[in-house]
């Protein structure tokens, strides 16, 4: 990395941080046709971080990955990877990742050991011991053809490649879509172990659990363009806490419209609804005056965060 | 499927049927029809059977196959009239007629490659003789090949299985693709047999050869239903299938081809390709050899079914063999993945082009005999053969040309992986990589460049052995080489257009094919159809040499050199620059 060209003038971010910077996207736009695929996406991965890319799909989270290899064309927008150009300099900084594509599709007539050995050496190489290790620990017979291996096979065939090599960027799209909860478990003690080695792993996925155990950090797509991106307990503070409370009389309707209350709904003496951070004192003092006789409130869940950001969408459509 | 088209038919629903042309597969099922107050008792289902469903099958397979079916059987069922109707410029009427049709009933390399000619002077006769084995064995092709898309193409990418799991029997596939493979060798056999009765009579010896040539194609309906039970591999069980019909057809040449005292020729018996022509069309038929094809088809159907019954879904009779479980040192980057993926192909048209040049180069020899005392057909040879004085030599050039021609549609074949190597998101893999998007495009390139022009000039070589090995000038080994290699830049700029489609414009690729197409037309019939000029010289051959017809020239030669690189560059700047994927 130390062979990044000098900052250039205009981009804020270049001056203090594009040198620890693995990925770093401004304002990249990309369409197909008439379809806006990717509209002002901006985002930005630190060196060694493991970072969420969350998103349903069609979001834009394939085509972000597949611009950052330099398969797709950007329209607009400024892509470094690596300090690199993507799209100019991608066999050089190809050297430096490994991906691993969300609908793996392998050579029908060539085994699955065949193709962990292509793809490795086209790489650059791949370690032979940490190749035998993968084949062992996530169980995958090396010897069937690419025609007879199921998706998850198929997948773990592309993460061998992947793991087996040296690389410094892990770039995996929806790694673990096929992937059983035994073989799910031992992918993400891998992806740990990268993470304490100080890899850097971008990690699309639409599975809020996967996100939740693996990343340091997130980033919501929505319709081509990040609308909420840091660490989880960052954009768990923006947001709103589930509450459920008994009070000593009846909800009077007041409560439900007090700031900060959402999606009240009333049961006699029970009131659930989703209060604000920034406005749960002055709720939970209103119902301190009213009388509490039992109360729950839990931490808004990724799913939560995650449907909140799409809800709006789907209202509108 | 049964039920849902039951449905479709009687309940509340019965508009459904007339709505938009939706395969009834998709079609919403009962339950939901049940939801706008049609309520349907649960009627006992029809005597399941392990072929239920089989029609709605049929349906399926002709409506995503049909121009695969349309364009087969057009393009064979015009071969029988086209000839007839050249039939008088090929064996004039009167003694001369009947002398070239008697040397050419005795000239071997003409009995082994197309059959044994029973009555050459009868129009029919004469046509059954000239296409009539060939157009059995393409419906035979045909056959096999419509049937293994319908059954194990399906099965192998996984979409037989969601049906499979719908309420039809075990080998409705199966069954439905056989139905659609008979339908089409009856509609073939048919447009021959009406073709034939009209231009041919009688009625009775058109009906025969229709029916034999239809009946050939039905055994290897038969033949490919057989050898998609074998392996879980298209590829493998097309082999298979285009195998055995390769070999029947040996089989017949060597039988017709050794004299008919030889014990040898008792074996064109065993040979099922042979079967429509020992049914004897226009020569006294002998109707009960039909019987023959169709008792095979039975036994074969009968066989298949068989062989589904003991199978498991989606794999072969027998478990895949595991490979190995490293790469191989070679198998290290673009290339050596292009030389792994292509080598089948790359051996299969090797063996095929080398066969058709020593089979050129044995008639080439004899053609004088054969044709010296026609002149309308000497004159056809001459046309094809860019004029030659000499006819045997007008023959060979005429014959290289379609040597190019093949070649560049070996090296069609061979650029356009690149093509569905991208389409199945594997170009992807590999470009994530270290490999740049030219080195992966030259690992398509090159060998679709060189082993297409190798071959060609092998091919030139190989024209003129015969003739050399009969004690002829060994100079014209080099020199027939020669002639073939001048050829090469037409193939290079087939594949530069390609390429250039490649780069800009990959959904017009069928251009390209288009081209090779015509070509081959053109090359094929263009003498005999008499084409007007401008439409011959639109090939990317017309423009080169045709030594030794001609006097080589360099211009031509570098002209169409430059053009290839040109398109090549042009296609391979817009493949660097296009979206992939």
């Amino acid at each position: 990395m130390s062979t990044m060209t000098s900052p250039r003038p205009g981009h804020p971010a270049d001056a203090a941080t594009s040198t620890d910077l693995a990925i770093d996207i401004q304002d990249l736009h990309k369409r197909f046709g008439a379809t806006r695929a990717l509209d002002g996406l901006t985002l930005a991965v630190p060196t060694g971080q493991v970072h969420g890319l969350l998103g349903p799909n069609g979001a834009g989270k394939s085509t972000t990955i597949r611009v950052l290899l330099g398969l797709l064309k950007a329209d607009s927008g400024r892509i470094r990877l690596l300090g690199g150009d993507p799209w100019a300099q991608a066999p050089e900084l190809h050297r430096r990742l490994a991906y691993v594509p969300g609908d793996v599709s392998l050579w029908p007539n060539l085994t699955g050991g065949e193709a962990i050995d292509l793809l490795g050496r086209a790489r650059g190489g791949l370690d032979r011991a940490r190749r035998d290790e993968l084949l062992d620990r996530f169980e995958l017979d090396p010897r069937k053809k690419g025609r007879s291996y199921s998706k998850g096979n198929r997948q773990k065939v592309a993460l061998v490649a992947a793991l087996a090599s040296d690389v410094e960027l892990l770039v995996l799209d929806e790694p673990t879509s096929g992937l059983d909860p035994l073989m799910e478990r031992v992918f993400t003690d891998y992806i740990r172990a990268e993470r304490t080695s100080g890899r850097t792993v971008l990690l699309s996925s639409h599975i809020l659990s996967e996100v939740e155990t693996l990343c340091d950090h997130v980033s919501i797509i929505r319709a081509g363009r990040v609308v909420e991106s840091g660490t989880l307990t960052q954009l768990r503070h923006l947001t709103r806490t589930q509450v459920t409370v008994d009070l000593a009389v009846p909800v009077p309707a007041q409560l439900t419209t007090l700031p900060g209350v959402h999606d009240a709904q009333v049961e006699g003496h029970r009131l659930t609804c989703q209060v604000d951070d920034t406005a749960l004192s002055a709720v939970l003092a209103r119902f301190a005056e009213i009388g509490i006789r039992s109360l729950v409130s839990t931490p808004p869940t990724l799913e939560e965060l995650f449907l909140r950001h799409y809800e709006p969408e789907e209202a509108a459509s | 499927m049964t039920t849902t088209a039951r449905e479709g038919h009687d309940g509340g629903g019965a508009h459904e049927a007339r709505g938009p042309r939706t395969p009834r597969s998709l079609r919403t099922g009962p339950g939901i029809r049940s939801a706008d107050g049609t309520h349907h008792t649960h009627r006992a289902p029809r005597a399941a059977s392990t072929t239920t469903g089989a029609t709605q099958h049929a349906r399926l397979a002709a409506r995503t196959s049909r121009w695969f079916w349309l364009v087969w059987i057009l393009a064979l069922a015009s071969l029988m009239p086209a000839t007839l109707s050249a039939y008088r410029t090929t064996v004039p009427e009167g003694p001369q007629g009947e002398a070239m049709a008697a040397a050419l009933g005795v000239n071997t390399t003409m009995r082994a490659m197309l059959g044994p000619p029973y009555d050459l002077l009868d129009p029919g006769g004469f046509a059954m003789w000239r296409v009539g084995t060939f157009v059995a064995a393409a419906a035979a092709m045909m056959a096999a090949l419509g049937v293994l898309r319908a059954t194990r193409a399906d099965e192998e990418v996984g979409r037989t299985e969601l049906l499979r799991a719908g309420p039809i029997g075990r080998h409705a596939p199966l069954a439905g693709a056989l139905l659609v493979a008979f339908g089409a060798c009856a509609l073939l056999g048919a447009i021959i047999a009406v073709s034939l009765a009209a231009l041919a009579p009688p009625v009775g010896s058109a009906l025969a050869a229709g029916l034999g040539i239809a009946l050939t194609g039905a055994v290897w309906a038969a033949v490919g239903a057989v050898a998609a039970q074998l392996s879980e591999s298209t590829r493998t069980c097309r082999g298979v299938a285009l195998g055995s019909l390769a070999a029947a057809y040996l089989l017949r040449a060597l039988a017709d081809g050794v004299p008919d005292s030889s014990a040898l020729s008792a074996l064109q018996w065993v040979s099922p390709v042979e079967w429509a022509a020992l049914a004897r069309p226009y020569a006294d038929e002998r109707w009960w050899v039909l019987a023959l094809p169709a008792l095979l088809t039975a036994a074969l159907v009968a066989l298949a079914f068989r062989l589904e019954s003991v199978r498991d879904h989606g794999s072969g009779l027998r478990a895949a063999r595991p490979g190995p479980a490293h790469g191989s040192a070679r198998l290290a980057s673009a290339g050596g993945l292009v030389a792994r993926l292509t080598r089948g192909s790359v051996i299969a048209w090797s063996v095929g082009l080398v066969t058709f040049s020593v089979v050129i180069g044995s008639l080439a020899g004899t053609i004088d005999t054969m044709l010296g005392d026609n002149p309308q057909l000497s004159a056809m040879f001459r046309r094809m053969g860019s004029g030659a004085p000499e006819l045997e030599e007008a023959f060979v050039v005429a014959m290289l040309e379609i040597v190019a021609v093949l070649a560049a549609i070996f090296a069609l074949s061979l650029l356009l992986r690149l093509r569905g190597e991208e389409e199945a998101g594997r170009t992807e893999l590999m470009l994530s990589t270290a490999t740049s998007r030219t080195r992966y495009a030259l690992a398509h390139l090159v060998p679709a460049l060189m082993l297409p022009t190798v071959l060609l000039l092998a091919c030139g070589a190989l024209v003129s052995l015969p003739s050399v090995l009969a004690g002829g000038d060994a100079g014209t080994i080099a020199t027939c080489a020669g002639s073939a290699l001048v050829l090469s830049p037409g193939v290079w700029v087939v594949v530069g257009f390609a390429m250039l489609v490649l780069g800009l414009r990959p959904r017009l690729l069928w251009l390209p094919w288009a081209l090779v197409a015509w070509t081959l037309f053109v090359a094929w019939v263009g003498g005999l159809l008499r084409l007007p000029d401008a439409l011959m010289k639109a090939t990317p051959f017309a423009q080169l040499p045709h030594v030794p017809a001609e006097a080589f020239a360099w211009g031509p030669v570098l002209l169409l050199t430059a053009l290839a690189a040109l398109l090549l560059g042009a296609g391979l700047a817009g493949f660097r620059r296009r979206d992939i994927g």
